[in-house]
């Protein structure tokens, strides 16, 4: 669960804490696109290292090590659970199928460190902001905030479900495969019902406080799109067309 | 049988939550556990039924040093009852939200029958014997989690904030709970803020301020420190303040002392 302390947000000062989100979405959707697009392993490679500067101006290194270090599991899961897959099912040869899960696996830290990079330098209320400026209804744009803001909150009451659940002689790690999935039934369904009781709680707070009393709403601060977010927005372009052109000329796939 | 020596814990490195505690609770007390929010009071308890292990220091409950057994094997001695019964409650029925640490641990079915109706007599919940939990009160609900952990027998028992959100009638019933409990010759280990609570029912109390265990002893003793109940940020038992308003000497947080050392004061209460 600590995997999600590298998405949270914490303020800060530097050049990409300040870019427009829109900006950094940009950038998001375009190397996802790309992530999601290439199978080769040097261009996998390319994309992830596109995140390395944003992370050294942004001086979010030990943070965003936290999600790269926290998906090694699933990615360690991905690769071997593709490979069994190619290997012993779809008859691949040993070499294509090493080849093919390693570059899933690539994809997988790719999109970890797209996403960890952009959520932990882009504060939620900015997010929401340039939703509702992107003419995003505000309903949905505030659903999606919140959503986000509950992620930690959730990790920390699975972690008390947990020890709940230990207490009373539970053990997770028991039994085989299904048991084990079993095991989580004890620890999901609190989960879940807190929710639905947090939702209800938060719904009643909110109305309490004359949420979509007005049917137009103001802001006080506006999101502006300046030079620094058009540079940003202009290397982000540059190079996703680069790594784009490598299919075209060179046949990269 | 539990001694805690020298246990030191952090969840961040550099801030201890428990610095250096040494502790000693023996067979058959009843202790509270007090101290302000974020005191460590809840990571000393964590320590005691396994779920935290040490970072330095050792733990010993029954005979068991924590740092060697599951915790599983650890909860079967120690019961730990926590402060949200939604952080447990999760089967379709009473019944069975109560028979789930026993089918855990490897009680045999006609036992486990015997057991839970015994917790749903005693704790008042044998109506609710096919409902969902989820169907209960909130008083219920917390009587509910504390069943499920007592229905399977621990020596040891703790429980955390047993009296939030509990009007006085619940606040009474859980102390003859505890001092029955205690007279059966269970450990019962109290987490709580509730000071009258404690002076009234519990006999040794263990103060805690910033990870470290501060004062220890006779609840008598110890409730009457006004630079301890400071440190600690508790507020002290309303007996206590009457004796230091009046000066008496020394203070006292029984009723009938405080009654008896009044009408010795010059001029002092009529009999």
């Amino acid at each position: 669960m600590k995997v999600f302390r590298g998405f949270e947000y914490r303020r800060g000062t530097t050049a990409i804490h300040t870019l427009d989100p829109r900006a950094k979405i940009v950038y998001l959707i375009l190397f996802t696109a790309l992530a999601v697009f290439y199978y080769n392993h040097f261009v996998l490679i390319a994309i992830f290292a596109s995140s390395l500067p944003i992370v050294a101006i942004a001086k979010i290194f030990g943070k965003w090590s936290i999600s790269i270090r926290g998906s090694f599991m699933f990615v360690g899961f991905i690769f071997i659970f593709n490979l069994l897959a190619l290997y012993f099912m779809s008859g691949h040869t040993l070499e294509a199928a090493v080849l093919s899960s390693l570059s899933m696996a690539i994809r997988f830290i790719c999109l970890i460190s797209i996403f960890s990079t952009f959520f932990l330098t882009t504060s939620p209320e900015d997010m929401t902001q340039s939703m509702v400026q992107l003419k995003i209804p505000y309903d949905y744009a505030l659903t999606f905030n919140m959503a986000m803001r509950f992620v930690p909150t959730l990790s920390k009451e699975a972690q008390y479900i947990m020890d709940a659940q230990k207490s009373r002689g539970l053990e997770m790690e028991k039994g085989n495969l299904v048991a084990r999935v079993k095991n989580y039934i004890p620890v999901l369904i609190p989960l879940i019902i807190s929710s639905f009781r947090r939702a209800e709680l938060v719904a009643d707070a909110m109305e309490s406080r004359a949420f979509g009393a007005s049917k137009k709403r103001t802001s006080i601060y506006k999101l502006r799109f300046d030079a620094k977010d058009a540079v940003f927005v202009l290397i982000a372009a540059v190079s996703f067309t680069a790594l784009l052109s490598l299919r075209f000329l060179f046949s990269v796939l | 049988m539990i001694s805690l020596k020298d246990v030191s814990y952090s969840y961040l490195p550099g801030r201890n939550a428990l610095d250096r505690v040494t502790l000693n609770i023996g067979d058959g007390e009843l202790v509270a556990i007090v101290g302000e929010n974020g005191a460590g009071k809840t990571t000393l308890v964590k320590h005691i039924n396994g779920l935290l292990k040490p970072s330095e220091g050792n733990v010993v409950v029954c005979g068991l040093d924590s740092m060697s057994v599951t915790v599983a094997s650890l909860a079967r001695k120690v019961g730990l009852v926590f402060q949200n019964p939604d952080h447990q409650l999760f089967a379709e029925t009473v019944e069975k939200e109560l028979s789930f640490a026993l089918v855990n641990f490897g009680v045999p079915p006609d036992e486990i029958k015997k057991r839970t109706e015994w917790a749903m007599s005693e704790f008042e919940l044998s109506q609710y014997a096919g409902r969902s939990p989820f169907m209960l009160s909130g008083g219920e609900r917390k009587r509910l989690a504390l069943a499920s952990v007592l229905c399977y027998g621990p020596e040891v028992l703790i429980l955390d904030e047993p009296t939030t959100g509990q009007d006085n009638r619940q606040k009474v019933r859980m102390a003859s709970l505890l001092q029955k409990l205690n007279q059966q010759g269970k450990t019962v280990l109290v987490v709580t803020h509730d000071m009258e609570f404690v002076s009234d029912y519990i006999p040794r109390v263990v103060v805690m301020s910033q990870g470290k265990v501060i004062a220890d002893g006779p609840s008598g003793e110890v409730l009457v420190k006004k630079d301890i109940l400071e440190k600690a940020s508790l507020v002290p038992p309303q007996l206590a303040e009457i004796s230091w308003e009046l000066g008496l000497d020394p203070p006292s947080i029984s009723l009938d002392e405080v009654v008896a050392r009044i009408s010795r004061l010059p001029g002092g209460a009529r009999p």
